[in-house]
């Protein structure tokens, strides 16, 4: 096989393997021109192409049917732009979260930072985060990449590069079609740029830790601290631990205050000390991503925190759930199961009946497909209506999404 | 917004069978065709576009909107949805050659749930009916357009309208969770969910700000939050709008999210102060900033803002001490749009967007445009998020009133795009706008938004004409009369 141009190829390795496909090339583009050098190439010749960031993220969705072309965006990691009066920054796909926030962290005079954690962010790229929509803990406060993109440039499967919205906060010029790209898992386009709103660091923290709870005890906690005088910008429930951990960032004494007030909605609330802290926060981070196993993205009413604790409460007796992280004032969070996919289908009949929704972030071969039986037929026509308008010949990672099969 | 001259051919109207359909859905007395009816709906509140309708269909149900769709789609009228009538754009500016569908018979709150912080309303319900429904319990919906008293939801999720304390608190797009959504071939999907992520593409979010070219929205499930421990609010007097515009610089530089920071010019102080004594200071600029949150936050931001805005050049800060305080000071900038009508006959207000490190630049050239175009503008807006308001006061008698106005309106326009910002940050792009897309957008950028139009409504029925640019919009003058296809297919007849 052969790619037009200049742009830098090799063969595929055993290493370079998506879900268990090998592809013929691996492509790193510098350039817009370059990625649509590549995609037109592949169009012609019904290539299929599988966009890789930092490879972190490559199992979300299911496995694609497909995969001649890997096409990497490690060059495509140059700084446009960081404009600190606006707290704004625009960059390449392929730059990765780490490098992002230590830039933007470097502006003299000023704290601020992109507000995402999500899991394995150091090594995870802008690109990867925009199309797998990874958000972690702080999400409860500053949202997904949903909430901070402001514009991409991109790159559709014909080779036509294209930008949505600009790099302002504020802009309802044209359609919205960052919304469309935030969570599409590569399937409609490769990203090239990105414009993300920053945030400011606040100058102080304070974490309470309340444990043991039960599932009900749990819920109510988190039903009161929605409610309380508090803005905690961090609420994880970690099961088995049975514990729920709550960070307040402000300024000093507004950190002081609103963590005294979280701890008096429960008696065994209590402040950590710093050293404390780090330990919980560091054991919250790779949550619940260490490990082997698949894992799913969770998502339910707030009402029903509670039934879903006791949901997995079930499953862990019965060895099927291995740890379950929910941010609890906004009822959204992963669980890593044994790979086995009866558990993975009993969680998701689970979750259904609550109200909720379940995707699948990590499948593993053992668990393939997930399906989506609960989506709505004419919105699922829709789906298929966008994905074909944007890629007709299907070539970027076809079979991303369950419902296709 | 320059009176638009119709061709003023001989009206269509619909056939009777058409019609006949049309009643039978909605029943006969929501089915409007008299001139003097349909002459209400001729425009939305950019009010030089005007344009009468076919008819006025007024259904009370997704089950009547989608059965009107299928009317539309079977016999290819052209229908523009219609909520409270309040967009800036000409975004609900009906067609010569199709129907306006109105929401604002279907204006329930059909659930409440605090429990969840969800409400489900249907799209004519107005958007401060949501706010008061939840306010005893306290919880509040926080998208808050000057218009909340008028505007519909339906409206406002399909402009993404925004507010003064959008600033802190994000659009109607990161408040609205799902919504029934009929097709534009009469279906019904349900978009998002209740629960904050569902699976698939993020049809909502294209949905949302698409101003009713995909389809139309028929049940909205929005996200209520609950209202902040303290509100605090200021008013800093300014010697000029660069000194206003580096306190908001300064602000945001500190890392401050105010709830709220809205500036006002000189003409916009006077203008208030003879329409309704609003008691502002006399300066070249004032800057409302609000902040809100847990009280210890709120309070130690408060006194650096305070701070910030005197090293910036303030001579005075007013500070609210109660509510009926904080209800003054922000009453001038409330009703700034209104107070034009008493110092202008006539104003349009443009909705461009700067980056807001580039707020006192823009605004310096604003005012050299105003020299050079011979006309006044007041400047009253969104500062914390650079989103400009500047109200053209012209007089649409005077010998080229409307096109001077229209000139400078489009050379502010190019200024705010120079600066690296936006065509609108709220008002939306509507037929107001549309040819000005090309300035922001490549042909590339709308061809992809025309593929994603066309994946949502292949046979463009949907309010055709706003939004997307098309030749025939921006380019071609108007020829020889031609028999329009409604015609040929039957469906309307010349009256
Ligand atoms: C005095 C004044 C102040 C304003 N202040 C603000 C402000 O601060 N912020 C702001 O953002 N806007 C503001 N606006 C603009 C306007 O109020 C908003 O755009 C509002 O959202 C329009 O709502 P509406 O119900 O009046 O919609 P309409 O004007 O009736 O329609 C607007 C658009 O929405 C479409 N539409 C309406 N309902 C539906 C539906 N159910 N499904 C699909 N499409 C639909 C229409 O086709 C049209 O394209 C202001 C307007 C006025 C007159």
């Amino acid at each position: 096989m052969e790619m037009a141009g200049e742009v830098p190829t090799r063969p595929g390795a055993p290493g370079d393997a998506v879900s268990g496909l090998i592809p013929d090339l691996v492509v790193t583009p510098g350039s817009a021109q370059e990625v649509s050098a590549v995609l037109r190439a592949s169009s012609q010749r019904g290539w299929s192409v599988v966009v890789r960031g930092g490879g972190t993220k490559l199992t979300w969705g299911a496995p694609p049917r497909h995969c001649e072309i890997v096409l990497e965006t490690g060059r495509l990691d140059q700084l446009v732009e960081h404009e600190p009066g606006d707290l704004i920054c625009v960059a390449g796909a392929g730059m990765t979260l780490g490098r992002l926030q230590s830039l933007v962290a470097g502006a003299a005079g000023y704290r601020q930072r992109l507000m995402l954690d999500p899991p394995q962010g150091d090594g995870a790229t802008l690109g990867g985060l925009v199309a797998t929509r990874a958000a972690g803990p702080l999400r409860a406060r500053y949202g997904t990449m949903r909430d901070q993109l402001l514009g991409a440039q991109f790159v559709l499967a014909d080779g036509t590069i294209a930008r949505t919205g600009g790099k302002v906060v504020k802009n309802v010029a044209g359609y919205d079609i960052d919304k469309l790209l935030v969570g599409s898992l590569g399937t409609l386009a490769v990203l090239v740029e990105v414009a993300v709103r920053l945030h400011p660091v606040a100058d102080s923290s304070r974490t309470v830790l309340l444990e043991p709870l039960s599932p009900s005890e749990a819920g109510s906690f988190c039903a009161a601290l929605r409610r309380a005088p508090a803005v905690p910008s961090l609420v994880e429930v970690l099961w088995p631990e049975r514990a729920v951990l709550v960070r307040i960032e402000s300024s000093p004494e507004g950190a002081e205050r609103q963590a005294e007030r979280v701890v008096a909605l429960h008696p065994r609330a209590r402040v950590l000390d710093e050293p404390e802290a780090r330990l919980w926060e560091q054991r919250v981070e790779g949550r619940p991503w260490g490990g082997s196993g698949p894992v799913v993205g969770i998502s339910v009413p707030l009402s029903a925190i509670s039934a879903l604790l006791e949901l997995a409460e079930r499953e862990a007796a019965s060895g099927a759930l291995l740890e379950l992280s929910v941010r609890g004032t906004i009822g959204v969070g992963e669980a890593r199961l044994v790979a086995d996919p009866q558990a993975v289908s009993r969680t998701r009949e689970g979750v259904e009946k609550l109200g909720g929704q379940m995707e699948l972030h990590r499948s593993g071969a053992e668990v393939g497909r997930l399906g989506s039986a609960s989506q709505d037929p004419v919105a699922r026509r829709l789906m298929k209506a966008v994905k074909t308008a944007l890629d007709p010949g299907d070539i970027l990672a076809p079979g991303r999404w369950d419902w296709e099969a | 917004m320059v009176a638009m001259a119709l061709a003023e051919a001989p009206r269509l109207g619909l056939n009777a069978d058409v019609l006949a359909q049309l009643r039978t859905i909605v029943g006969s007395d929501w089915v409007l065709t008299r001139p003097d009816e349909l002459r209400t709906y001729e425009c939305d509140g950019l009010t030089g576009w005007r344009a009468v309708p076919l008819a006025v269909v007024l259904p009370s149900t997704t089950s009547e909107v989608a059965a009107v769709v299928r009317v539309c789609h079977r016999q290819g009228i052209p229908f523009v949805a219609r909520g409270s009538g309040t967009g800036l754009s000409g975004g609900a500016l009906p067609l010569t050659d199709g129907i306006v569908i109105g929401l604002s018979r279907m204006r329930s709150v059909l659930r409440v749930d605090l429990e969840n912080e969800r409400v489900v309303v249907q799209p004519g319900v107005t958007n401060l009916e949501v706010t008061r429904v939840v306010e005893a319990s306290g919880y509040f919906y926080a998208p808050d357009p000057s218009s909340q008293r008028v505007c519909s939801i339906g409206g406002n999720v399909a402009e993404n309208s925004g507010g003064a304390h959008c600033l802190k608190y994000g659009f109607t797009t990161n408040h609205v969770l799902a919504a029934t959504f009929v097709t534009t071939d009469g279906e019904v999907a349900q978009l998002g969910s209740s629960a904050l992520d569902s699976p698939g593409y993020d049809l909502l979010g294209v949905v949302i700000g698409s101003e009713g070219t995909l389809g139309i929205v028929t049940e909205v499930t929005v996200r209520i939050v609950p209202q902040p421990e303290r509100v605090q609010t200021l008013l800093a007097a300014f010697p000029s709008t660069d000194a206003a515009g580096r306190a908001v610089a300064a602000i945001i530089a500190a890392g401050i999210v105010p709830a709220a920071m809205e500036m006002m010019d000189r003409a916009t102080i006077e203008a208030v102060e003879i329409a309704m004594h609003a008691g502002y200071p006399d300066c070249g600029a004032a800057l409302l900033v609000e902040l809100d949150g847990p009280a210890p936050e709120c309070e130690s931001l408060f006194t650096r803002v305070d701070a910030l805005c005197r090293d910036a050049g303030a001579s005075e800060v007013r500070v609210a001490q109660d509510e009926a305080e904080r209800a003054r000071l922000w009453k001038g900038r409330r009703g700034a749009f209104s107070a034009m009508g008493r110092v202008s006959p006539d104003y349009y207000v443009q909705d461009g967007v700067v980056p807001r490190s580039r707020l006192a630049e823009v605004l310096a050239k604003i005012r050299g445009l105003e020299e050079r175009h011979s006309l006044r503008v007041a400047n009253v807006f969104h500062a914390g998020d650079g989103n400009l308001h500047p109200l053209i006061l012209y007089d649409r008698r005077a010998p080229d009133g409307p096109a001077r106005a229209k000139a400078l309106a489009e050379d502010i326009l190019g200024l705010c795009l120079d600066a690296g910002g936006s065509l609108t940050g709220e008002h939306g792009v509507g037929r107001d706008k549309v040819c000005q897309m090309p300035r922001l957008f490549s042909a590339a950028d709308q061809e992809v938004m025309h593929r994603v139009r066309a994946a949502f409504d292949p046979s463009g029925l949907a309010n055709p004409g706003k939004l997307l640019p098309t030749p025939r919009l921006c380019g071609e003058h108007p020829g020889i009369y031609r028999p329009h296809p409604l015609e040929r297919s039957g469906a309307a007849e010349r009256l």
